[in-house]
Order: C-alpha cells, then structure tokens, then sequence
C-alpha cells in the first residue's frame, strides 16, 4: 500500500503546482498595490473597492449573469427532451446518440465558434437561407442571441449527459408501478420522472453555468465587443491594460459568486430533502 | 363458494424475437381466489402476469376481466394494481406518500386520503411509518408498503409477481401467512407468481403449474400434490419416488418386475405409464414383510424425520482390468520432441465411428517439447484397420517424424444387461501409466473415459443412465501392474420419509397401500 501511495507524489506536486499555486497567486495579487516588488508588498483593498464601486463594471457582472441565467434555461429546456428520448431509446442507439451529443467536443471549441461567425456573418449561411425564404436580411452576428446562441451549443452536451445519466439510471418498474397505480404518461413524467432526475439536472446547471458566467472568447467573437462580459473584463485587465491586480481582484469576485451559487443550489436540493421527510 | 369468474385468459400467445413464451394459455380466474402461478424460472408465469398488468401486450388471444375485454386497455386504467418484484417504491416520497399515489391521481379528498393509509398502514402493520423515508425501511417492511400502495386502490384484483423472492426464509415465511390473512381480510382476488412450491402449497386456493410456456396443472394444492397428471408437476411439487411403469388393466400395474394393486382406471391395456409415490407414504418394514425388497444405501436426519434411501434393484455393473505401465513415452534423436500413446481395446460394434479424432482420444496419444511443455500436434496416423477381431498397429508421428507405435485390440465386447432395471453397462480394458493416473485432476472422469464406459436404457439406447465408478488401488500410490476398475448404475432407489431410524446397510422391505400407488399418464409435450 505505501508503494501505491507514492505513485501519488508527481500528482500531488502537479496539483500544488497548477492548481493551488495560481489560486494563491491570484488571492495574493488581488490584495497587493500596485508597483510591488517581491521584496516591499504592502496589503490593500483598493481593487475590490474598485470594482463594487464603478457602476460600468456592476452592469457587466450583472450581464454575465444574466446572459449565463439564460443560457442555462435554455439547456436546461432543449436538453431534457433530447437526454429524454436518448433515455428512452433502445439500447444499441442509445450508445450512437451519446456519440453524437459528444462528437463537437472533439474540436476546439475555438474552431467552432469561428464556424458560428461564418455561419451567422452578414454575407453567412444563415443569412443566404433566410433571404432565400424572403426573409431578408438580419443582424444576426454581434448580438446578445448570437453570443447565447454560441454558448449554449458549446455547454448544451454537459447538460444532455448529466440529466441522461439520471433518467438511464432509474428503474423501469418504477414507471410500471406509477402506470399501474392509475398514473397517466404525463402524471408519471411530472410525478416520478422528473423529480427522480432533478439531481441530473442541478449538476447540469453547474456544469453549463459555471463556464458561461466566466466565458470571454464566445461574447467576443460573437458579440463582437458589444456584449462585453466579465471574462472579457478580467482577460483585458492582463493582457491590454496590464492591471493584474485588479484582474485578480475580479477572478476572486468570481470564484466567490460561483461557489455561492453551488452553495444555494445544494441547500435548495438539501431542502426539497428534509421537507419530504417532514411532510 | 361463490365461482363467479373474474378474469378469462383465451388463448393467449406470446413471443419474443420469434421465441414462444407462450402457447395458447386458457385459464379461469375467480372472485376472491388465491391463485398462484407456479413453475421454473422462464415458464412464462411473469410474462402472463405482465401480459394481465397491461406491460406487455399478447401476440393473440383475449383477456375478459369482469366481463370485458381489456386487451387493449392501457395499464393506468385497468382495476387491477401490481406488487412488482422489487417492490418499485418511489424513492424521492415518504411511506405516507407512496400509499397515498394512486388516491392522489384519483383526485381523492385529501381527508379520505389520509384516512385510507392509516387504515392500510393498519392493515400491514406499520402503523406510525407514514413519515419515514422508504428507501431507510427493511425490506420486509418495504414489502408490506408495496401490498398497502397497491390495495388502498381497492383493486377487484391485486397482482403479485414474486414478492418474496428477496426477503429471507424467516421473514419469506411470515409474510405468507401475512399475504394470505391480508388476502382473507380484503376479500379480493390475488395471482401470485412464484417458484416456490411450498410458498404456492401454504396461500393457494387454486394452483396453476406451468411449464415450457403451457399450464400443465391446474387444482387445489391437495390435488396437484396427491393427483399430479404428469411427470413434470409430481417432481416440481414436493419430493417424489417416479417410476416407469406399465398399467396392464385396471387396478393393475406393474413396474420392477413386480405386479401390484392400485385404486387408478382408465388406461389402455398394458399402457406405459409413470407412477408416482411419495416418500411419506411408503413405510420400511423388516424383510419379508413387505411389498418390494431392498436395502437401506443413505440416511439423512431431517429434523422431523429421516429421508432413507432404499436401493430396490441393485445396479447393473461391469468390471475391467487397469494395466498400469511403464512410462510410454519416446523421445526423438535431438531430444527436442516426447511422443506418448496408449495401446486400447475397441468393440467391433464401434469400428464404424472410429475416426482419427476418435483415435487419438482413446490411446490419448500426445506430443511436446520437453523443455518448454508446449503441446506439438500429431500430424499424422498411419493405420490398417479391418473390421474383424484382431490386434492392429498404429504409428502417430509429428510433423518432424518423431513417431510412436501402438496397438489396437477389436473384440466383441459383451456389455451386461439388467432386465428388471431396464439397463445394460459396458466398459473397456485400458492401459494408463503411474503418471497420467497420479496427475489425473478428476479421476473418476478419467477413468470413465479411459475405459469409455457407457450405460443406456434397453427401452431406448439413446437414453444414458448416470454411471459410478468404484476402484481399490490408491491414486497417489500406484505402480505398475493390473487393477481392478468396476462401472455400476445406481439400481432403483426409493426415497423415504421416515421417523424411525434404520442403519444404512439393513436389508428391509418397503410398504405402501394401494392408494399411496398414482399412476400418470406419459405425456409428450
């Protein structure tokens, strides 16, 4: 056993090395001044200060979130059918299904967005079928439905797996017995279904939230600037305007709010729990 | 009694991917019976109970419940509620919530609702639960909360497809008095499903013994147990003696050679039937007061009572010659190859299917490097076989012409024939070395193969009778020379269910009374 665990030992470096040494690094940065050098560092506040206090930056983390919120809805509404009928389909194309869901993630997700620019670009695919079935020419690059539109086909698959992984788990007789004791399709979906993979879908909102609040590359190749998020805010600060201490500052504001939001989550599912039980 | 009938299966099919599960079941079921459903796992006993539940639709035949054909009904609107195998309670709702479902969907008043669990928590027993989680309870009580969410709907008839089968032997026990006391008090029908003949025996009303997707009984338990028609149900429920036998007339049937009476009529003259007695009704005797002759083989003390077999026919048996030789293996000239092969005797009978795969197996001939133990294939047989008595070369060589000679032996094997058991045996010298017997992992296979001894049914020589082999040298100690190696069958046994003790060895008769004899039809499914 001793052996074994020291074949933990280059992880465990590599962990401290690339997880938890940029996270102090980022803390540490987002409390120190300006000018510093390694020698004379003197602790502030001021870029947290900063930030709460300048009403432009409160209207972008607002967007960021409520850009994310939708997103999120939107997984959550076009996602559950699809995981639904993977779900319910027969077992040797449900396996073909699941390939296809995952087959975009094989490419750089940098790549397929530059695809969306081409397809939703002025003289794009989109627009040529849309003016084909005179419906004109439309804006369609550099809106806010453009930079939503991005983010859920990029997170859309996390939320597919997840909730399909809960319905594929529960057990048909289930389902048998809600029929059996008078339950029609839809009662049964709304009564036993759902509930029963309502622990797939709060994982799925993490793994689609979390990424969309903090994306900076869709909102700007999408949204073309117009639709500035705060990825993009803390990803100007390094590398356009050089502030990494207020960068840092904003990374942390973010790490705060979305372990706060996966805190409010689990307590509302922890919740639904007790009240059962109380009932 | 009142018989109204409840439910009517006509002529129900079912298959799978082109399989029958189901061959044209009839069966009436009525009001306020216990029915169950008996037979082996994949009789279609399930499949006719998820046929009923509405979760599998039949390929033909129609189902009448209560006057009214329900084929096409959809499971949510059939009166009839299912306690599924593995209980199927919800997981995300409490005790409470889980009885009171199926009220809910019946938009029931929420004051009624309650009182209908308290009242079915009554009914099982679990009175004070409705709050508890049901994925914290035993699997007993998840049992009892499984019956209660099924008959607070008051269903006119309440599915049980083998609710026991997870529970243990105590528990299993309880709840089937449980089961049939809930039954009783809430005076609906049940069908029951389980292979469990003692579970169908203790709750039944009425019994269905399938098999092979057919009903091959239906009757009280009294019935099927004293009156089974056929085989199949006398060896499926309870322990019994089942002899081939011949009815020569009525109240007149024979079997072992010996002729006796009996209360069963209405066969065909000296008609081939299957006789069944039960070892509670046969009773040991001393010698020469009895009805057959036997001796007293195993005794096994039950607890209540002693089960004893009887050997009524001795078995039929041949003994053969071992010759244990010296190591006949060659070696080639580089000494990179081990030949070895055996000489064996072959009845002139079997000469016809003597190919070389045959060859091979029976003078077990074999090739290997001896550095390495790598096999090495014999590439070639060289033999002049004629189909006359004699003794025959043969040359096994490998591809590098490494090569062994070996002899053959046909003879005109004579095989022991036993009338009165219906049996003859036949078995082969052979020649083996220390070695192959001493490294041998399961002798007695071994040996049989060695000496390819066989056993079949006079009647019919492609029925093979099990054959046991008994031996006085030991395995580890061998050397060369002749060994004695004898092939028996087993004889007619009769097993017994007696409170007296006999020792095993005791020479007794058996006795029975004509009624304790019942006769079978055979019957060819």
């Amino acid at each position: 056993m001793k052996k074994i665990s020291h074949l933990a030992v280059p992880y465990v470096v590599w962990t401290i090395l690339l997880l938890a040494l940029p996270m102090v690094l980022i803390v540490f940065y987002s409390v120190v001044g300006e000018g510093n050098t390694i020698l004379d560092v003197s602790f502030t506040i001021d870029n947290y200060k900063k930030f709460f206090t300048d009403k432009d930056f409160l209207i972008v983390l607002w967007r960021s979130v409520k850009i994310a919120l939708e997103t999120t809805v939107i997984c959550i509404l076009v996602g559950y059918p699809i995981a639904y009928f993977i779900s319910r389909s027969e077992e040797k194309y449900r396996n073909l299904f699941i390939l296809l869901v995952t087959i975009p993630m094989w490419i750089n997700m940098l790549v397929r967005t530059y695809a969306w620019i081409g397809i939703l670009s002025e003289n794009g695919v989109a627009n040529k079928i849309l003016s084909f079935i005179g419906l004109g020419d439309v804006q369609l690059i550099h809106t806010q439905g453009a930079v939503i539109l991005g983010m859920v086909y990029n997170f859309i698959p996390f939320m597919i797996l997840q909730i399909n992984s809960s319905l594929s788990k529960m057990d048909n007789s289930l389902l048998e017995a809600s029929q059996d004791l008078g339950a029609d399709g839809k009662t049964t979906f709304m009564k036993i279904v759902l509930p029963l993979s309502l622990p797939g879908v709060v994982s799925g909102i993490a793994l689609v939230f979390l990424p969309s609040v903090s994306s900076f590359f869709i909102p700007k190749m999408l949204g073309g600037g117009q639709f500035f998020l705060i990825g993009n805010v803390i990803e100007n600060q390094f590398i356009t305007v050089g502030e990494w201490s207020f960068g840092s500052a904003i990374s942390v504001i973010m790490a705060a709010l979305m372990m706060l939001s996966m805190y409010v989550v689990r307590a509302i599912e922890k919740k639904n729990k007790v009240d059962r039980g109380d009932d | 009694m009142e018989n109204k009938k409840i439910i009517q299966f006509r002529n129900i099919v079912k298959e799978f991917d082109g399989q029958v599960v189901l061959k044209s079941i009839d069966l009436d079921i009525n009001e306020n019976e216990f029915v169950t459903l008996l037979g082996p796992s994949g009789c279609g006993k399930t499949t006719l109970l998820r046929i009923l539940g509405g979760f599998l639709d039949a390929n033909e035949g129609e189902i009448i419940f209560d006057g009214e054909e329900i084929s096409k009904v959809p499971p949510h609107k059939r009166e009839l509620n299912t306690v599924f195998q593995k209980y199927a309670l919800f997981p995300h709702m409490s005790v409470g919530e889980n009885i009171a479902f199926g009220l809910k969907i019946k938009k029931m008043n929420d004051g009624v609702i309650e009182q209908k669990v308290m009242k079915m928590l009554k009914l099982i027993g679990l009175e004070g639960y409705e709050n508890k989680d049901v994925t914290k309870l035993s699997g007993g009580q998840q049992q009892r909360v499984a019956i209660a969410r099924a008959l607070v709907n008051e269903p006119k008839v309440l599915l049980l497809d083998e609710p026991l089968g997870a529970l243990d032997l105590k528990l299993r026990k309880e709840m089937q008095y449980e089961l049939k006391r809930i039954q009783k008090e809430v005076g609906i029908t049940f069908i029951y499903v389980t292979h469990d003949q003692e579970e169908a025996l203790t709750m039944s009303d009425k019994i269905v013994v399938m098999n092979k997707g057919e009903i091959y009984q239906v009757g009280t338990p009294v019935e099927i147990y004293n009156e089974p028609e056929n085989r199949f149900v006398a060896s499926f429920i309870g322990e019994s003696n089942i002899v081939p036998g011949i009815m020569l007339e009525d109240y007149k049937v024979k079997f072992d050679d010996k002729t006796f009476d009996c209360v069963d009529f209405g066969f065909k003259e000296n008609e081939a039937v299957d006789i069944v007695i039960r070892p509670e009704d046969l009773d040991i005797v001393e010698r020469g007061k009895g009805k057959i002759s036997g001796q007293v083989e195993d005794v096994f003390f039950k607890g209540v009572y002693y089960d004893v077999t009887v050997e009524t026919v001795e078995g039929t048996s041949v003994t053969v010659d071992m010759e244990v030789v010296k190591e006949h293996e060659i070696t080639s000239a580089d000494g990179k190859e081990k030949i070895s092969a055996n000489d064996f005797y072959v009845d002139i009978e079997d000469m016809a299917s003597l190919d070389e795969k045959e060859i091979i197996a029976r003078a077990d001939a074999q090739a290997w490097n001896p550095e390495t133990d790598d096999y090495i294939a014999i590439s070639k047989i060289e033999y002049d076989l004629k189909e006359e008595l004699g003794s025959y070369s043969i040359k096994f060589s490998t591809n590098s012409g490494t090569a062994i000679e070996r002899k053959i032996y046909v003879i005109d094997q004579p095989y022991v024939r036993n009338e009165k058991a219906n049996e003859a045996v036949s078995a082969f010298n052979f020649y083996k070395t220390v070695e192959e017997i001493s490294e041998s992992v399961a002798l007695d296979t071994d040996l049989k193969t060695w000496a390819n001894a066989q056993g079949w049914k006079l009647n019919n020589e492609e029925e093979s009778v099990d054959i046991y082999v008994s031996y006085d040298f030991d395995p580890e100690e061998v050397k060369e020379g002749k060994y004695k190696v004898t092939f028996s069958t087993e004889g007619r046994e009769f097993k017994v269910n007696t409170t007296d003790f006999v020792e095993v060895g005791t020479e007794v008769d058996l006795t029975f009374f004509p009624e304790d004899i019942h006769v079978m039809k055979k019957r060819v499914f």
